[in-house]
């Protein structure tokens, strides 16, 4: 045990005191003013130390999501020497207190901030029904199956063909109701499902063309069909997106695969409320400009009984042609075609 | 931003770093430190309407930071080694002492945090960036949990001897 000020001090603020020495150093700064001055002095220095170290990583986030919508890819160079200058220059204390006091004033704004992200919801919802011809590529991060549905898999109802995995997936898409899908079979074959608004469609490797007047006809071993939240339709998903998801609108990171170029990007982050099934979280990032979206990523959305997540990533953006969503544009001339 | 609200933003940036010091002398694990201000920077800026400009700011802020640290103790002060009330407002008077001396001399210490080297770079590092104690850190570097002890006790000496030879070269001394 020591009864060294000094001692007491560092090791009060490293917590190796023992109950007896804490209890000394209790006593000791109660003794004299200058006392408790001396702790003072430490614990400023202390306390700043954890404020230096925390700031280089503090500094160099606020700039890479402060900058990033408006600087772009292109400019990450010089994100980062502002990150270093913001490091160097700026009053520690004053990054920390300015976080802070942003996310306290955050908090009294939070409902407006929800508003806002309402608003923002209803501009992407009007862009996106335009009649723009856009592709997408699908990429899963993460599939999971409950425990017990893997059990469950060794029945016999497992022995129907398998779905098309989703993954690698290219989907275009033309205003709300009009889509083609481009999935691959194990074997590498083109297995193409769409939509051009009037009827839907499939296209198999092989075996007839088929068609129906149903919309949703081919829509049903596609992740979110059943929750009102298909793939295929963004603008149905978006619409769900205001009724059973709470909205809120981000900056977006630099880096993120959906920054395509130099435009403004921003986030709405919707997560699901209590009662309603769907994805656990859907993430919408779209041009600031022009409303349109660059990429969706939803996370944990239902898929029969496995939980995916997964992004839907802007490629393209051009014209597709008048005829592309209709199946005519994606089989031979000499396939069969049934209707159903 | 109303004319108000600028106000007690300028000033809680400016009292932030004596109010965290002094919320850290009493409660010094930095993740409920970081929860205690946060409480403390919303009732600052909820009560701001009540501040008497004629007074310090630094100690009203203080005192709002001593209630909340109050509260807090009353939630964990069974689990924990803290000082009693008596301790506390001694500290809180102490902070409000030093404050205008010492916070523009701490300006220094980014300087003097480049001058560290090696061994103290490391030790410093795992202290402050990753918030490890020092039987921690022995673990991670291979010495001893006292050893550790009396090397961070060493790097904070040399960094203050750092901090006040740059404020006296600079004119910013008592």
């Amino acid at each position: 045990m020591t009864n060294d000020p000094r001692q007491l001090i560092d090791g009060y603020l490293d917590e190796t005191l023992s109950s007896d020495e804490h209890e000394l150093l209790n006593r000791w700064l109660k003794a004299a003013p200058e006392n408790a001055q001396q702790l003072a002095h430490a614990t400023l220095l202390h306390d700043r130390l954890r404020s230096e170290h925390l700031a280089l990583d503090a500094a160099s986030e606020i700039s890479r999501r402060a900058l990033a919508p408006v600087l772009g890819k292109s400019t990450a160079a010089s994100a980062l020497r502002l990150s270093r200058w913001a490091t160097s220059t700026a009053s520690t204390a004053a990054i920390v207190a300015a976080m802070l006091l942003a996310a306290v004033l955050w908090k009294g704004f939070g409902e407006s901030s929800a508003s806002a992200a309402v608003v923002e919801l209803n501009r992407i919802i009007a862009a996106n029904a335009q009649p723009s011809d856009r592709t997408f590529k699908i990429t899963v991060e993460e599939s999971a199956l409950p425990q017990r549905q893997r059990e469950r898999s060794e029945s016999p109802e497992s022995n129907r063909p398998p779905k098309p995995p989703i993954e690698g997936a290219v989907l275009h898409v033309r205003g709300g109701g009009q889509f083609v899908l481009v999935r691959k079979t194990a074997d590498g074959r083109p297995f193409v499902t769409g939509s051009n608004g009037q009827t839907s469609w499939a296209v198999r490797p092989d075996g007839p063309v088929r068609f129906s007047s149903d919309l949703t006809r081919f829509n049903r071993d596609l992740p979110g069909h059943e929750h009102s939240m298909p793939l295929s339709n963004i603008h149905e998903g978006l619409e769900r997106l205001r009724e059973a998801f709470d909205v809120q609108l981000l900056p977006v990171e630099s880096g993120d695969e959906a920054n395509i170029d130099d435009e403004p990007s921003r986030l709405i982050v919707a997560v699901k409320k209590r009662g309603f099934r769907g994805p656990k979280r859907v993430e919408v990032t779209y041009s600031v400009r022009s409303g349109l979206i660059r990429q969706m990523r939803f996370v944990e959305m239902p898929y029969g009984p496995a939980r995916l997540t997964l992004r839907m990533t802007l490629v393209e953006e051009q014209p597709l042609g008048e005829a592309f969503f209709d199946h005519q544009s994606h089989h031979d001339a000499d396939r069969t075609v049934e209707e159903e | 931003m109303d004319d108000n609200a600028r106000q007690a933003t300028r000033l809680w940036t400016l009292a932030q770093p004596v109010v965290s010091a002094f919320v850290t002398s009493v409660v010094r694990d930095f993740s409920a430190r970081d929860d205690v201000l946060q409480e403390v920077a919303v009732a600052v800026i909820e009560s701001f309407d009540r501040y008497d400009s004629s007074q310090s700011f630094v100690g009203w802020a203080l005192g709002i930071a001593r209630n909340q640290v109050g509260l807090y103790l009353r939630r964990v002060r069974r689990d924990r080694l803290v000082f009693d009330d008596e301790t506390i407002a001694f500290l809180a008077s102490a902070f409000g002492a030093v404050s205008a001396d010492e916070s523009p001399k701490l300006g220094f210490l980014q300087e003097c945090l480049r001058g560290l080297e090696g061994r103290a770079r490391e030790l410093c590092d795992l202290r402050y960036r990753h918030d490890l104690k020092p039987a921690a850190i022995a673990e991670a570097v291979g010495m001893t949990a006292n050893s550790v002890a009396k090397a961070l006790q060493r790097i904070r000496d040399q960094l203050r001897e750092c901090i006040e030879r740059k404020a006296a070269a600079a004119g910013t001394t008592t």
